[in-house]
């Protein structure tokens, strides 16, 4: 492990990274190899992968590793660090690299672009993985402006599906995660993320899939298996058991093509942003917020950004309060009012014509200015970057503004993103934020949070913000996520989602009899173990 | 003077030169303007990342830094930012005038 705190710590300070290199590039790879994989066997998958794919897209040994182990989540043990790196062009070299995989019983974490920010970005759940890096398949194959759909490879970004559309001015959007630039549409949807257009719940606008099978065999799901069919990206369902699901935050297969619907360009798109004053206004917001989204009134998945988040992202911790005391709400509420921001900020957007829009606005201004909030528009926050942020996001526009998160609190980046989910009722809401706030202030910690508000599900999307560069704050924060975890579990609260530092322990609280189907699943489909052991505590 | 106006130029002209993508083809080799854009400029520059431009930086700590990222900043890939891309890229920030619109600590 020595290698790996010294290759980390190498990354923090500008005076070491010289030194740190130089010492790495002459150092020998003595990570720990996954169960059963002995020496001659990793080395036996190296030299193989390298015949599939050439030398130079294959990576090793300790130092040319380095960029896939960079994450920001808290790693105290160094659990989390890949022993290699392989990077296929082609489908044929991925199922190359699966029968490579299971002669040498050596496992493989495959990841799309590599960008699930405080989930883990591209490392593994378990030690001992060569990293299946498929950023380099990153053809767009597909795109059909009259039925709104495409087909793409894992490595294409948000960005080059944005580019693309753009350049051939086809009127369609994409729906982005909050890190679009450099994230994969296929990586957020098979993690079941979510975007913020009418479109953003990612796996429900999934379309069919190609799947490289455990046993190196391809296989389409949906229509995509019918010879001639041309209505692979239009009908999800095909026939018999709808299996696409089984390769969502599962280790089933690798899917190496994905069709996705895309949302056509409204003639009106229209941003609100809606103030509430108190953090006691929690039940109030997401009892005005739900019926007009159970109705569809307001079609995309809403944010609802605590002030504290909203600072996080622009500012300095030490701008608020001085290093060293706790987060008050007063400071909060002086400093979200100086930048035009209340304590709880709710986003959504009107998607229509004119005459729509027109129709539903008075509507929501009416149930929302009953909720006690204000209602707000680009007329009157033209100008303000937290407004710009989400206006952006909610039309599908790309930034990156959030890894700012990663600078609230010291120079050390680190995050880790808690997201248990609960129905959208505010007596559920405002005990979450009770609890959520209890636990983060014995560990000294910042509720940095939001709440995305479904069709009918809140996920409590909560920013765990740390230095990572502090081994003390790291370890602090290890035990806060997982005594969030727990104590979430014990309410009956679980993540919709979590990283790769949690996936057993949220698996957990699924219960055994979902674990042991899940296993039989995996035993059947996977008998060497070979794919992503540990994602979503499978293995 | 001459650099500063080649600089501004540069700016303007930057989109057409960007290298576009056709369908069922891999993204092509991009050049350092296109990269900054699309990746570095999300950031640096707009109060998320330190300032790059106008500082001269080394380019072999602009490219250990890309592939390492430091602190808050994620690490870019050779499967990202192809080596050919980067070496080009770190030339490219070193040799390049500030921005008066970037903004950032």
């Amino acid at each position: 492990m020595n290698e790996f705190e010294l290759n980390r710590r190498g990354l923090i300070g500008a005076g070491v990274l010289g030194a740190a290199m130089v010492g790495l590039a002459s150092c020998d790879n003595k990570a720990t190899l996954a169960p059963g994989v002995s020496k001659a066997d990793f080395a036996g998958a190296i030299k193989a992968m390298r015949g599939v794919v050439g030398d130079e897209w294959v990576f090793g040994d300790a130092d040319a590793v380095t960029p896939w182990k960079k994450n920001y989540i808290p790693d105290p043990e160094g659990r989390h660090l890949p022993v290699g790196a392989v990077a296929p062009k082609t489908v044929e070299e991925v199922q190359e690299i699966v029968r490579i995989a299971n002669k040498f019983k050596q496992p493989i974490w495959p990841v799309s672009t590599g960008k699930n920010m405080g989930y883990g970005m591209a490392t593994p759940a378990t030690p001992g993985q060569i990293v299946l890096d498929l950023k380099r398949m990153n053809r767009i194959l597909e795109v059909d402006p009259q039925l709104g759909t495409c087909l793409i490879e894992p490595g294409v970004t948000y960005q080059q599906l944005k580019d693309y559309l753009d350049e051939n001015n086809i009127p369609l959007w994409i729906d982005v995660p909050t890190v679009g630039p450099i994230a994969s549409p296929v990586g957020n949807t098979l993690d079941r993320g979510v975007g913020y257009t009418p479109y953003g719940d990612h796996f429900m606008f999934q379309c069919g899939m190609e799947v490289v099978l455990p046993d190196g065999q391809l296989m389409r799901t949906g229509m995509g298996s019918i010879e001639g069919s041309t209505a692979w990206q239009a009908f999800k369902w095909g026939y018999g058991p709808y299996v696409d699901g089984l390769f969502t935050q599962s280790n089933f297969g690798i899917v190496s093509k994905m069709g996705m619907w895309l949302m056509p360009r409204p003639p009106v798109y229209k941003p609100f942003m809606i103030r509430h004053d108190n953090m006691a206004d929690v039940p109030k917001i997401i009892e005005a917020m739900r019926p007009l989204r159970v109705s569809n009134l307001v079609a995309n998945c809403n944010l609802m950004m605590s002030a504290s988040y909203q600072l996080a992202m622009f500012k300095r911790r030490n701008e608020i309060v001085p290093d060293g005391r706790p987060l008050d709400d007063d400071s909060v509420r002086k400093a979200a009012k100086a930048n035009g921001l209340g304590m709880w900020n709710t986003y959504f957007a009107l998607y229509g014509t004119e005459d729509t829009v027109a129709a539903i606005e008075p509507i929501i201004r009416a149930q929302l200015t009953a909720s006690g909030g204000e209602v707000m528009t680009a007329a009157e926050m033209e100008g303000n970057p937290w407004f710009h942020h989400h206006q952006t996001l909610m039309q599908g526009g790309l930034n990156l503004d959030e890894i700012g998160l990663l600078r609230w609190r010291g120079a050390g980046g680190g995050l880790a993103w808690f997201a248990p989910v609960a129905a959208a009722k505010g007596a559920e809401a405002e005990a979450q934020t009770k609890l959520a706030r209890r636990i983060l202030d014995k560990h000294g910690f910042d509720y940095t949070a939001a709440y995305a508000i479904g069709w009918r599900d809140l996920h409590h999307i909560i920013a765990l913000l740390f230095d990572k560069s502090d081994p003390e704050q790291e370890k602090k924060a290890d035990a806060c996520y997982r005594e969030l975890v727990t104590s979430f579990g014990k309410k009956g609260w679980a993540s919709y989602r979590t990283g790769v530092n949690s996936m057993e322990l949220v698996a957990q609280q699924y219960g055994q009899v979902n674990r042991d189907f899940n296993k039989l699943l995996k035993n059947a489909i996977d008998p060497n173990g070979v794919i992503a052991p540990g994602k979503s505590g499978i293995i | 003077m001459k650099i500063l106006v080649a600089g501004i130029a540069g700016i303007g002209l930057a989109s057409s030169v960007f290298a576009a993508q056709k369908l069922g083809e891999y993204q092509p080799q991009r050049p350092p303007e296109q990269v900054y854009a699309k990746v570095c400029g999300y950031c640096h520059g707009r109060n998320i990342g330190p300032i790059l431009l106008g500082r001269k930086l080394p380019t072999d700590t602009i490219k250990a830094v890309a592939r390492q990222g430091r602190n808050g900043m994620p690490a870019f890939r050779p499967t990202e930012v192809t080596h050919e891309e980067l070496d080009a890229l770190a030339i490219w920030i070193s040799k390049s005038p500030a921005r008066v619109e970037e903004h950032g600590k």
